[in-house]
């Protein structure tokens, strides 16, 4: 698959990493478009049931954003997220699933070119593993491809 | 202390406390339906007393009924059931002075469908199990069988940490030393066998395993960890998954569950005896308690005033995955 594009959700703090996003875009930094960005008031208020439920619905992965630790908006949320996160990332690659697909960084508010290069990065690596086709039954996924 | 001398010390005291007045209720075992096994007792009457037990088979987990019963209440626990206590403690979901806990120093509980497989008889069959220091005598028309006990218990009791219990007003018998690293391997060889696989056959056969799953949710409603008056599966708004048991379904099911349990889990066993379709449920919750041991140093159900697991971080947590 050639010019397969990993299409994958990032859930993005409303604080830092939502404003990060935007100003990737307004500076014009080039990435890879696959991605689709989902704001949330904090990483914290990431339930790991949307991200096994993205998998489930066929994305190809979830990369949760938050701020930098000791930057939050709220003190402390994404430490909680971090260990949620740590949690949810191991226990799901025990399952089987690739752990590439199920990621955390940290991007701030000033961070255009990281937000860019992290998602730039993660398109990479979801590349290298291709398409999720954890859910999809034994008859679909030796027939046509279902789009998600 | 053996079994019978823990059960006479225990009938004497839960009599003394329901005669004072200390307690309205005991939660215990008494013995069940089918043979060898136990079931639990919620009793509030003198009379029952006598039908209290203490053996090899007291498997259930009987924190899982605090929470419904009202006032103060007298409980037997092991240690892994102990620990249960001390974690709903840290959830704020019981209070201390409400429960009288009548501590049973274990050693072990036996798995009957081991003893069946090894005998090669059904447990009707059988006259007597009983357990004899590091061995287990099998007792069968006279005639007796001696069996290593890592190959009787339960897979979490050979790995024990904690056998007798952490948080007890009562200790029904000299407190037992945990076997160490003993039977560790034995107790952790399924999980072993899955960490040898590639991820994907891996995901293959948990796939294959909750293709078989018939969503009763009997591994729910026996964990005390799972205590939320409304549980996800049951939400509507959002639909997180369909009621139809779906292996995807199923799947996504267990996994959240292990993740809504993570730091209150303490590896009972309690889901896996209680699956009806026999799904190695123990191979996700342990391995959940594994990685939390290994990444944040912490063990459930060990100190009733630190916050629990999940609503609770350090600075210094790991960093490690974090891209």
């Amino acid at each position: 698959m050639p010019d397969y594009e990993p299409k994958f959700l990032a859930l993005c703090c409303n604080w830092c990493s939502y404003a990060g996003a935007d100003l990737a875009g307004v500076s014009r930094v080039q990435m890879p478009p696959g991605f689709r960005v989902i704001r949330v008031m904090c990483s914290s208020r990431v339930k790991p049931e949307w991200i096994i439920r993205a998998l489930m619905s066929g994305l190809d992965g979830v990369l949760v954003l938050g701020c930098h630790p000791g930057d939050c908006h709220y003190q402390t949320g994404n430490y909680y997220a971090r260990r949620r996160m740590a949690i949810t990332k191991r226990f799901l690659e025990y399952m089987g699933v690739e752990p590439q697909r199920v990621q955390l960084s940290w991007v701030s508010a000033s961070e255009g070119q990281k937000f860019a290069q992290v998602i730039t990065e993660v398109t990479k690596d979801i590349k290298g593993i291709g398409p999720n086709r954890l859910f999809t039954d034994e008859s679909q996924r030796n027939g046509k491809e279902t789009a998600p | 202390m053996n079994h019978k001398e823990m059960e006479k010390k225990l009938r004497r005291e839960a009599r003394a406390l329901l005669e004072q007045g200390k307690v309205g209720y005991i939660i215990g075992f008494e013995a069940g339906s089918l043979k060898f096994t136990t079931t639990p007792l919620i009793t509030s009457d003198t009379g029952d007393i006598s039908r209290l037990v203490v053996n090899p088979f007291i498997a259930n987990n009987l924190s899982v009924y605090l929470a419904g019963v009202k006032g103060r209440v007298g409980i037997v626990v092991k240690g892994c059931d102990s620990r249960s206590i001390v974690s709903l403690l840290q959830d704020n979901k019981i209070a201390r002075e409400d429960i009288v806990i009548l501590g049973v120093p274990c050693s072990g509980l036996i798995d009957l469908g081991k003893v069946e497989e090894l005998v090669g008889k059904e447990r009707d069959e059988l006259d007597d199990i009983a357990r004899d220091g590091d061995r287990v005598v099998v007792t069968d028309n006279g005639n007796n069988s001696e069996f290593p006990i890592h190959e009787v218990l339960y897979d979490n009791c050979l790995g024990c940490e904690f056998p007798t219990p952490q948080e007890y007003d009562i200790l029904l018998g000299e407190p037992t030393l945990p076997a160490g690293d003993r039977y560790q391997a034995v107790s952790l060889m399924k999980i072993k066998q899955l960490k040898d696989m590639p991820a994907q056959q891996r995901w293959e056969f948990w796939r294959n395993e909750f293709d078989r799953c018939i969503r009763c949710y009997a591994c729910r409603n026996i964990c005390p960890a799972c205590f939320c008056q409304r549980c996800f599966v049951e939400e509507s708004e959002p639909q997180w998954l369909l009621p139809v048991p779906r292996w995807q379904d199923n799947l996504m099911f267990q996994v959240i569950r292990n993740i809504h349990v993570a730091g209150r889990c303490t590896d009972c066993g309690g889901c896996e005896r209680a699956c009806p379709v026999n799904i190695p449920l123990r191979s996700l919750t342990r391995e959940m308690y594994g990685i939390i041991a290994e990444l944040f140093h912490y063990k459930p159900g060990m100190d009733k005033d630190t916050a629990p697991f999940l609503a609770a971080y350090e600075a210094t947590d790991t960093e490690d995955f974090v891209r």
